[in-house]
């Protein structure tokens, strides 16, 4: 009787056995979902998307063939936000409720941004900013939201610190009429007023779907500002441009053109500028001859042998987003979403750009990474690449003049 | 008149000649077959890449993509007439009986399928194309402009002349007008109102992509290039009189300089809502328009 007890137990035993072991190589081979909102298709700017999502293709591949998270591949679910805030949001709430992503990452537009991150706080789910730059984003306080990208006070102190430097004293910001673009025309009016008080300053706002912007740049021509500044994203920013140079306003001997975009770096950049774009400077978040860690060569390698275009700006914010997600995975040792935001908080993680912390200081500081590496440099060629640009300053030294560049007329 | 109100005139003149070139094309598509074609700006889009690409990629003279360009346009208005319009009104003789809601669905699902075609097949990326000259400052008084927008403002007012003369003096220009009409009477007449309808089509198409060539050096082609030029369109056609080339002519320019002086004194922010404040108002206390006629139906 009891030889029968112990051989049924046995029996069962093997049974559960049987059922349980693939059940758990299934769960450990579970890929870590991570959901992506960018832009695929207009009114948004497809050109931005199109490039986070190649560096976040760049980085899940790095991890996965470096063998995953814990032997967990990263896969990619992304949603097409068209640039718009509702459709952000709507693609948010799919990814959470529908395909239970472990966390959120890829936007790269302020207003899609704002939207999406009031649903990852909701369902308290970490979000990590990959482009969006407006401080609205930073001054919510959502502990669910990281941001490892560049933010608009940053832009601001670094062209308010070249205009004073350049010794101007009147300057024109072109913003497009976005919470980015008219966000970061006012952070550089903040900036200018304790650096340069002297310097006046005003914005102009244009509609970033509109393909004329003469009538706004005619005043210009009539009383000419020492310098422009872009805050205009492609393509209404190529246009712009192009009708600023046609109208002989900048850059010209009189005027400064200055870019506060990052449009330099952009695949398409001098096909559609030409002659508009040189003399351009230019706030860059990447420049090759940037101080970078191996990580950030190593992604720069990869998507030149992927898409055959020079690296960018982008590339590495996006790669840094997923790479800090995954490194919360392993220090969390877990999925779980309040795990996951105790981990990014607690992050020091090297990425491609350097070592990655979150402030915890309130308003716009609040968990962003202060120290997004910077320089400006001037485009003195057409179609120059951006690393055969001059470099005329770096984070912490001046402006050097020596180095600048100015049409004769 | 000061020297920046001489540069806005002018222009906003040069302005409404590029939207003169869109709306043509809509007014006659509504005069023949009374619907609104929600694809109109996906075939100036084409258009600019048409030439564009044929210009930079194939290496073709821009004085042969230009044209080029206007023939893309064409075949596409003659492939959408034959495939898709055709459908909805083949077997029908009085317009009573067509449903012209379904041409609003399928012109608007034809807008969406190109643009997201354009963005996949050829990508996100605007693409300047070549100008005709490469002087990129003429100075003419106190008006300072590109020498390619001035000489494609001239192009444009030779097309549109070629254009209004085409309808009005020639063989199919009369038979499109006796069609617009009264389709049943030119059917019963002997006209071939199929055939009047691809020629409008066609031309539609192909002027439509040559503003969208002649405009690709000044506007950068990508995806959503089409969808401002339409929609000033659908407001030009409606201002000058639905079917009415004249009127389409007349309210370009006049949007062209109403925009242009309202976005300097008033606000540029707000200056695409000068054309819908206009539509509204013309609505309101002259709804055919400028030349339009009255009708009423029962």
């Amino acid at each position: 009787m009891a030889g029968l007890l112990r051989r049924d137990m046995l029996g069962v035993a093997l049974a559960v056995a049987a059922i349980m072991l693939p059940v758990a190589g299934a769960q450990a081979a579970d890929p870590i979902k991570v959901g992506v909102t960018i832009t695929q298709s207009p009114p948004g700017s497809v050109v931005q998307g199109t490039q986070v999502k190649d560096g976040l293709e760049v980085a899940a591949k790095i991890i996965n063939d470096a063998g995953g998270v814990d032997g967990r591949k990263i896969e990619l679910v992304i949603e097409d936000t068209q640039g718009l805030p509702e459709k952000a949001r709507a693609a948010v709430e799919k990814l959470i409720t529908r395909d239970k992503v472990v966390a959120i990452t890829g936007e790269h537009q302020s207003s899609a941004a704002l939207a999406g991150i009031e649903v990852a706080h909701r369902y308290k789910i970490p979000y990590i900013n990959t482009n969006g730059w407006s401080d609205a984003i930073r001054e919510k306080g959502y502990p669910e939201v990281f941001n490892p990208g560049n933010y608009n006070s940053r832009v601001g102190s670094a062209a308010a610190a070249t205009m004073k430097d350049l010794g101007v004293k009147r300057v024109v910001s072109i913003a497009e009429n976005t919470d980015y673009g008219i966000g970061l025309a006012k952070a550089i009016g903040e900036a200018l007023k304790k650096v340069a008080p002297d310097v006046q300053y005003k914005y102009e706002t244009l509609d970033r779907a509109s393909k004329d912007f003469l009538p706004a740049i005619l005043p210009m021509r009539a009383n000419a500002p020492d310098a422009i500044i872009n805050l205009m994203l492609p393509p209404a920013a190529y246009i712009m441009m192009n009708q600023l140079y046609e109208q002989g306003v900048a850059p010209s001997a009189k005027t400064w053109l200055y870019d506060g975009s990052g449009l330099a770096d952009y695949p398409d950049f001098w096909q559609n500028v030409k002659e508009a774009g040189k003399g351009m400077l230019v706030f860059g978040l990447y420049h090759p001859k940037m101080a970078q860690p191996a990580l950030g060569k190593q992604v720069g390698e990869a998507y030149t042998a992927k898409t055959k275009n020079e690296p960018n700006r982008l590339l590495f914010q996006a790669a840094d987003s997923l790479f800090l997600i995954a490194d919360a995975v392993k220090r969390a040792k877990s999925t779980n979403s309040e795990a996951l935001i105790k981990a990014l908080g607690e992050t020091k993680y090297t990425g491609t750009r350097g070592e990655i912390t979150f402030s915890k200081d309130k308003g716009y500081a609040f968990n962003q990474w202060l120290d997004v590496p910077y320089v400006t440099f001037q485009l003195t060629e057409i179609n120059q690449k951006v690393g055969d640009a001059a470099l005329v300053s770096q984070p912490g030294q001046p402006l050097d003049k020596s180095k600048l560049w100015k049409p004769a007329k | 008149m000061s020297g920046i109100d001489v540069d806005l005139a002018v222009n906003g003149l040069i302005t409404g000649l590029f939207y003169a070139l869109m709306a043509i094309g809509l007014s006659l598509i509504f005069g023949i077959l009374k619907i609104v074609n929600f694809a109109h700006g996906e075939f100036y889009m084409v258009g600019a890449y048409a030439y564009t690409l044929i210009a930079l990629a194939l290496g073709v003279p821009v004085w042969i993509a230009l044209p080029l360009a206007f023939v893309v346009g064409a075949l596409l208005g003659w492939l959408t007439e034959r495939t898709l319009m055709r459908p909805l009104y083949a077997g029908y003789t009085s317009w009573g009986l067509m449903r012209d809601e379904y041409a609003v669905i399928v012109t608007f699902g034809l807008s969406l399928f190109l643009i997201n075609l354009v963005d996949k097949v050829i990508g996100p990326y605007a693409y300047r194309g070549p100008p005709l000259v490469e002087t990129s400052r003429v100075v003419l008084g106190p008006v300072l402009i590109s020498g390619h927008r001035l000489l494609a403002a001239g192009i444009a007012i030779a097309v549109i002349a070629i254009t209004a003369a085409l309808i009005k003096w020639s063989f199919w220009g009369q038979q499109i007008r006796a069609v617009s009409q009264n389709r049943l009477g030119a059917s019963l007449a002997g006209i071939d109102t199929a055939k009047a309808s691809v020629i409008v089509f066609m031309l539609s198409g192909g002027l439509a992509a040559f503003a969208g060539a002649l405009l690709s050096p000044v506007i950068n082609a990508s995806p959503d290039v089409g969808i401002f030029p339409a929609i000033k369109s659908y407001i030009i056609v409606v201002l000058g009189g639905m079917g009415s080339v004249p009127g389409a002519i007349i309210a370009s320019l006049f949007l062209g300089v109403i925009e242009s002086f309202g976005a300097v004194y008033i606000s540029f922010q707000y200056r695409d809502a000068f054309g819908l404040i206009l539509l509204m108002l013309f609505l309101l206390f002259r709804p055919q328009g400028l030349f339009g006629e009255k009708g009423r139906e029962v």
